[in-house]
């Protein structure tokens, strides 16, 4: 075990909820070599301190939360944190990540990473600053939603010293499947159920604050990939002006100029242009936006500060929609009311529930009531039409709280349509809910749904809405099978990057890895070349592969919903879908291009080549 | 006869309108169409970068992207949908 003074602190927090124990441990510096950190390292302790078949609403499911040796840097938007578990929803990885203040007040306590096991009796928070870890009762927390349980563990602090709490609201304590973390109020670690997680340790919350500082082991050197990342990032118009101007909601006209607009449970992509206005990002920038404001060290911008007028008079204040809630929770549903997506949102962040699983969950439930399917669900009070924007509000809140109908959603949309004999018609990857981009209007970003970790999602699978998508010399044509493979994996390479760095995806719309190989080498004074972040992102890929084939996940996961395989649609004038031999094929070669065997799983000889050790403590 | 131009983000401040019609004889090429829209020197710096096509800038026909060789040359006829946007992001 090496000293660890640069770039970050050394030191692993563990606790044990069981018996409300907690130690810190060492951090092995060979660990950041090869994991680097938020993603990466997280993954790494996750694989060697859980059980892979465990269930993941059990004790023995784990958490790990890790900061970057970027984080506690002034490096842009590097104050992310990176969340691993088991998902309650999907049985594979969980993996979120999230922006908010949180993942830099943790690293200034001075720790790197956070592990946490068992499950507490009863509700409790932590509370974590220099030399003190702390499990607490939280039994006056349970039951507020995430603002209020915001407020109350962080107000009544002086300026600058102000902590930051992570928390669960009603929908983690109730165990949706889908349930969020919240960060600050309205950052989310989203996706997979990490809220559930919590909810099953009776964890409501935890509290983190300090000061400490990293040391940079060579200015100089970080300062050249610094200025070259802010200088990018001013002259690109993404991250320049447009996040700003028009939030994530931009897409939603373009994603349907590219007929890639999901509408009615991705049953099509056909929408009039006019509805489609009403709630694009130019109408919520005129309309409801009162702010736009970034993360910390954020100089993008996109967060959109709303305000909904009510017909009676009432005002209500909150964040979003961002673009895959407008779509999902819109469209998709069959509704193009702002409002009602828009304060369906605020609740969804107030109770704590993925935004995206909720949206594709109701989507499923509207089919099914449309086409008879729901029996005794019926009974239950679920009984849907799409276009129902009046319901949107009230479904999330009895979601969260599992009432009524929302026990049946608060299972997400592939146990709902399995309990109706019709699996077929949720719209998930591994049970996870898809993002708001038809797999059938491009193959590389079907491919990326197919073989995403966590399931379908556009983040942890690959985003093929980049530059490359829309011509010019780089294009990767989208529906290239040939192609496909190595671009999809390029594209989740850059993610698994970006998320063991703590740092938002937008910045890849301005740069890639140069800048961020010289502000990492020179903060940690070790060897992270392009080359060398290269080999962490394929070491990271295989080893989140090798947990997912050791939970019990098959090729036959790898797999996207038969609707897409058997129902075209028309993109450029020209029916498309994703067939059967079309994924077969994809598949194939994108296996062969991760060095996987024919039924994706890592050989024992890329293992070594990529110096994956066995899990700790267990002989291979 | 005529090709219709659609605007997105900021080009609808820039052109002054969500779309517009051009004549299909002055609209031939892509190259043809981007001349005539790029009528004042700062509509002509949103489109152009000297003899190319300025970086970020995306343009598609009828949905499709343009060819990544000469896609100044590309060919438009009458009705065809030509869109016009920077690139965009979301997540």
């Amino acid at each position: 075990m090496s000293a660890a003074p640069f770039g970050f602190f050394g030191k692993i927090i563990e606790i044990d909820l069981t018996g409300g124990d907690a130690r810190v441990l060492p951090l092995d510096t060979a660990l950041v070599a090869d994991y680097l950190g938020g993603r990466g390292l997280a993954t790494r302790l996750f694989y060697d301190a859980v059980d892979p078949q465990c269930d993941p609403l059990g004790p023995d499911n784990v958490v790990v939360i890790a900061a970057s040796p970027l984080i506690g840097t002034t490096a842009p938007t590097s104050a992310r944190g990176h969340m691993v578990f088991k998902s309650p929803l999907t049985g594979v990885i969980g993996t979120s990540n999230s922006g908010g203040g949180w993942g830099h007040t943790f690293k200034s306590a001075g720790y790197d990473a956070l592990v946490i096991k068992g499950k507490a009796d009863s509700p409790v928070w932590i509370d974590i600053a220099p030399g003190k870890i702390e499990v607490l009762p939280a039994h006056h927390l349970w039951g507020q939603d995430i603002h209020a349980t915001n407020d109350e563990l962080t107000s009544g602090f002086e300026a600058g010293s102000r902590p930051r709490a992570l928390c669960i609201g009603p929908g983690g304590e109730n165990l949706v499947l889908y349930a969020v973390v919240g960060n600050d109020k309205n950052r989310v670690y989203g996706r997979c159920g990490g809220g559930a997680v919590w909810g099953s340790k009776n964890l409501k919350a935890i509290r983190v604050q300090g000061k400490e500082k990293i040391q940079i082991h060579d200015k100089e050197r970080y300062q050249s990939g610094y200025d070259q990342a802010l200088y990018l990032l001013r002259q690109a118009p993404v991250t320049k002006r447009l996040m700003r101007e028009l939030g994530t909601a931009g897409l939603v006209e373009l994603i349907n100029v590219i007929n890639m607009l999901p509408h009615r449970n991705f049953q099509d992509c056909t929408h009039r242009p006019e509805d489609l206005e009403r709630m694009s990002g130019e109408t919520i920038a005129k309309t409801i936006l009162e702010k736009a404001a970034g993360c910390y060290l954020c100089p993008i911008g996109c967060q959109r500060h709303t305000r909904i007028d009510g017909d009676d008079g009432s005002t209500q204040r909150g964040e979003g929609p961002e673009y895959e809630t407008v779509v999902l929770m819109g469209p998709d549903c069959g509704i193009y009311d702002l409002a009602a997506i828009t304060t369906a949102n605020y609740r969804c962040n107030e109770l704590g529930i993925d935004t995206i699983s909720f949206g594709g969950t109701v989507a499923c439930a509207m089919e099914l009531g449309e086409r008879g399917l729901l029996g005794a669900e019926k009974e239950g009070g679920l009984d849907l039409r799409f276009g129902a924007a009046a319901e949107l509000e009230k479904l999330a809140v009895d979601t969260a709280h599992r009432r009524g109908a929302g026990a049946l959603l608060a299972e997400g949309s592939y146990r709902l349509a399995e309990r109706c004999g019709r699996a077929d018609l949720s719209m998930t990857v591994k049970k996870l809910e898809l993002p708001a981009y038809d797999p059938r209007a491009s193959f590389t970003q079907a491919l990326g749904y197919m073989t995403s970790p966590s399931g379908a999602c556009h983040l942890r699978g690959g985003y093929a809405v980049s530059l490359a998508f829309f011509g010019g010399t780089k294009e990767i044509p989208r529906f290239s099978l040939l192609q496909s493979p190595i671009a999809i994996r390029n594209m989740q390479n850059t993610g698994i990057l970006q998320d063991s760095l703590g740092v938002c995806r937008f910045t890849g719309y301005a740069f890639g890895s140069d800048p961020w190989s010289r502000m990492l080498t020179g903060v940690t004074g070790m060897d992270f070349s392009v080359f060398r972040l290269e080999e962490i992102e394929n070491r990271v890929a295989s080893l989140e592969r090798l947990f997912n084939v050791e939970a019990g996940a098959t090729a036959a996961d790898d797999a996207l919903p038969p609707r897409f395989a058997e129902t075209p649609i028309v993109v450029a004038g020209e029916e498309k879908m994703v067939s059967e031999q079309a994924q077969e094929r994809m598949r194939r070669d994108y296996y062969s291009v991760r060095g996987w065997d024919s039924e994706g799983r890592p050989t024992r000889a890329l293992l070594e080549d990529l110096a994956i050790a066995p899990r700790a403590g267990r002989a291979s | 006869m005529a090709v219709t131009v659609k605007f997105f983000a900021y080009f609808r401040e820039v052109f002054g309108g969500r779309e517009c019609g051009v004549p299909a004889a002055e609209a031939a090429t892509v190259g043809a169409l981007l001349d005539r829209l790029g009528d004042t020197p700062q509509r002509r710096a949103e489109l152009l970068a000297g003899a190319g096509l300025k970086p970020h800038l995306v343009i598609m026909i009828n949905g499709a992207p343009l060819p990544p060789d000469r896609p100044l040359e590309t060919a438009l006829k009458d009705g065809d949908v030509v869109a016009i946007f920077p690139l965009l992001g979301g997540g």
